[in-house]
């Protein structure tokens, strides 16, 4: 489904990431740990394609496409997901209008029919009642004012109703007490199919507790240095990353 | 007192002079009548304080003397289809309608009649001709409280005129439209709507204005309300201007507000190739409320110009004023906020916030909010804020599959949304953002 080879990205002429290797099948979950500053979020960016990072080299290929190539809504409509580490607040903009026109545009450019208003209720109350929020926070303006959790649980719910093939996870636990965390996991579980695959961007190995991973990868340094099952993120909880650094920088000094 | 204007200003003084005899021996046997007076006093005003100079700060970055120096013809009524007074209205609102086409009254087109008890909708002739009003009229037109060149120029022009008004304790359960209509296209025209708005003690009333065009053609509105909020009175007025895009505009909106009073305006300029709006509330007592909402948006080589002023001179008075807008493509905004609060204002609560979004290179918003305070006990607070795009929020929108185009109208539409919000009629504030969407593409 993702095939990253090689990617080496930058951002105002630092190299931030130095030679990526990835490949997701469907239905797999990958998560991919590492210190803050190792390239998580950038990784998570260049594939939902924010233009700030340069592309320096390698390729990204999702579902048989060329993704460096596509626009970034044409990746949200060809099913990549990314729930942000930071979801932004658009006062003015009402949460629920948001998620009808984000629905009924998305479906359009993936060629299937528009729902109706009745539709379109019961499909959001559905997806609100999995991620168990607020129907209130609907009618508010997008995530203003909302909680870190609340945020959390909205970008959820977005990913819930617009049905992506890989969804991107960046540090959507971090923060969250222990109740958001089951409800954000929950949501992934449900929503975890045969097709449907996950990378999710952690820093801690909690969440690993309730979404059970397919393989770990450790970040660090813009380079994945490691790769295991969960297992390996157990170790990490247990020793921290510096024995990794240690490990990584011995090795390259 | 008569001041020297220079020789420019005469000149052009001196052309509406013109139209002003030509209008007078239009009118045979009504020359004797006391509001040609009047407005002989108006156009002698006119020719003694001369148009603003282009170093008059107030007219610093619009200079619209210039509009004035073009030359226009009186405009006169005109054949139009029922269908465009039905886009110029508010779909099923039931509301008191008068058209004017060209400026003139069209009485086929419009629908007033049935009035209810302590309601009155006329000319301004009928009223003075009325004993019961003839006093508010005279003194109506002739306050000079917000008077300026332009005020003059419509006072002098101006025949018809509509006068509404609302008896004590009477709540209008209907809003006003004024639908004003020109046909352009044809040689340039000129029209001077005016608008009398007299509201007793404890009276309610919505008054609409809307301007629109049928072609895109050069012509100049040159319109004029008063509003006479008595006391205890709510006077809510509704401005949206879709001028054709080769038009110009000056609109004068002077409200008098006595105790207690409240007088709310919302403006939405849309159209227009030069705008320029005076607004100013004249607080007489204490108690009152003002609040002023507008939302301006400017695309092309579009002018958009709006002053407003509101004069606290007693205790215990509140004003609200919140302004937003966006720039775009060669467009101009321009927002000068004038907060008067005298040494008598104590316990004043002044608000006032401007916004504006710019989003081209070539776009240019001048911002200037200017809160004079000489009283010691009052909250006053004022904002301007010129800012682009936030390209986060773009990024956001288009990770969730929006295209570039939906995400940046879906952001500019929230902006100013929030102005609208306060609209209380709810087919006004519909109407209002259907055209603005329609103007955001
Ligand atoms: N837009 C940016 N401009 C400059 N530096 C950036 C930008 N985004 C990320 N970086 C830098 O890239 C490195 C990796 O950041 P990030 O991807 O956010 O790491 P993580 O998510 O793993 O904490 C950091 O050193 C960060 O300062
Ligand atoms: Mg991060």
């Amino acid at each position: 489904m993702l095939k990253i080879k090689d990617l080496k990205v930058s951002v105002e002429g630092k190299e931030i990431l130095r030679g990526i290797n990835l490949d997701i099948k469907p239905g797999e979950i990958h998560a991919i740990m590492g210190p803050n500053g190792s390239g998580k979020s950038t990784l998570s960016h260049v594939l939902a394609g924010k233009d700030e990072y340069e592309v320096d080299s390698g390729s990204i290929e999702f579902c048989g496409e060329d993704l460096l190539d596509m626009e970034i809504d044409e990746r949200a409509i060809a099913g990549i997901f990314l729930a942000f580490q930071y979801p932004v607040e658009i006062p003015g903009v009402s949460n629920a209008n948001f998620l009808k026109s984000m629905v009924n545009s998305v479906r359009k450019a993936r060629g299937e029919e528009e729902m109706n208003a009745m539709e379109m209720l019961k499909y959001l109350r559905a997806k609100t009642k999995l991620v168990e929020l607020d129907q209130a926070l609907l009618k508010r303006s997008l995530n203003e004012g909302f909680s870190g959790g609340e945020k959390k649980r909205n970008e959820m719910l977005q990913m819930a109703v617009l049905e992506p093939k890989l969804g991107i996870l960046d540090e959507t636990d971090s923060g969250l007490d222990i109740d958001a965390l089951r409800i954000v996991a929950n949501a992934v579980n449900q929503l975890r199919t045969k097709d449907r695959s996950f990378l999710i961007v952690t820093h801690y190995q909690r969440l690993l507790d309730y979404i059970v991973p397919d393989y770990v990868h450790v970040l660090y340094n813009g380079q994945i240095v490691k790769t295991g099952d969960k297992n390996l993120a157990l170790e990490l909880e247990k020793r921290g990353y510096d024995w990794i650094k240690e490990e990584v920088d011995g090795v390259s000094a | 007192m008569a001041t020297a204007i220079d020789n420019k200003s005469a000149e052009i003084v001196a052309k509406y002079r013109i139209l002003f005899d030509l209008k007078e021996q239009q009118l045979n046997g009504q020359k004797s009548h006391p509001l040609q007076a009047i407005r002989q006093q108006a156009i002698e005003r006119l020719e003694s304080m001369g148009f603003p100079a282009r170093k008059d700060e107030d007219y610093k970055y619009t200079y619209v003397t210039k509009i004035a120096k073009q030359s226009f013809s009186e405009g006169t009524g005109s054949i139009i289809g029922e269908n465009v007074v039905k886009a110029a209205s508010f779909g099923d609102m039931d509301a008191f309608q008068l058209v004017f086409v060209n400026g003139v009254l069209n009485q086929e087109l419009s629908n007033f009649d049935n009035q209810m008890d302590g309601l009155t909708i006329s000319d301004l002739k009928t009223a003075y001709d009325n004993a019961d009003t003839q006093a508010l009229v005279e003194n109506a037109l002739t306050n000079e409280l917000g008077l300026n060149a332009f005020v003059a120029l419509n006072t002098a022009l101006s025949h018809g005129g509509t006068f509404i008004h609302v008896s004590k304790g009477t709540a209008v359960d209907k809003p006003i439209h004024l639908t004003n209509i020109t046909v352009s296209g044809g040689s340039a025209i000129m029209t001077s709507p005016q608008i009398l708005v007299v509201a007793e003690e404890s009276s309610e009333v919505s008054v609409i204005e809307t301007y629109s065009a049928i072609n895109d053609g050069t012509y100049f509105t040159n319109a004029l309300s008063r509003i006479m909020v008595g006391k205890n009175a709510h006077v809510h007025h509704y401005k949206l201007q879709n001028e054709s895009l080769a038009a110009f505009q000056i609109n004068n909106t002077i409200a008098i507000q006595e105790r207690d009073s409240t007088y709310s305006s919302y403006v939405l300029d849309l159209g227009g190739k030069t705008v320029r709006n005076n607004l100013s509330s004249h607080l007489q007592s204490s108690g009152t409320n003002t609040n002023l909402y507008g939302v301006y948006l400017a695309k092309g080589d579009q002018h958009i110009d709006n002053q407003s002023f509101i004069d606290h001179a007693h205790p215990h008075c509140e004003s609200n004023e919140l302004y937003k807008g966006i720039i775009d493509d060669k467009g101009r905004g321009v927002f000068n906020g004038k907060v008067n609060v005298r040494q008598d204002a104590q316990k004043t609560n002044a608000f006032q916030q401007n916004s504006s979004l710019v989003l081209s290179n070539t776009a240019q918003m001048d911002s200037k909010p200017q809160l004079e305070i000489f009283a010691d006990d009052v909250k006053c607070s004022h904002g301007a804020t010129i800012g682009q795009m936030d390209e986060t929020s773009i990024y956001y929108l288009r990770t969730r599959g929006m295209n570039l185009e939906q995400a940046r109208s879906m952001l500019q539409f929230a902006f100013v949304a929030e102005v609208l919000e306060n609209f209380q009629l709810e087919s006004v504030k519909e109407k209002a953002l259907a055209m603005m969407k329609e103007k955001l593409g």
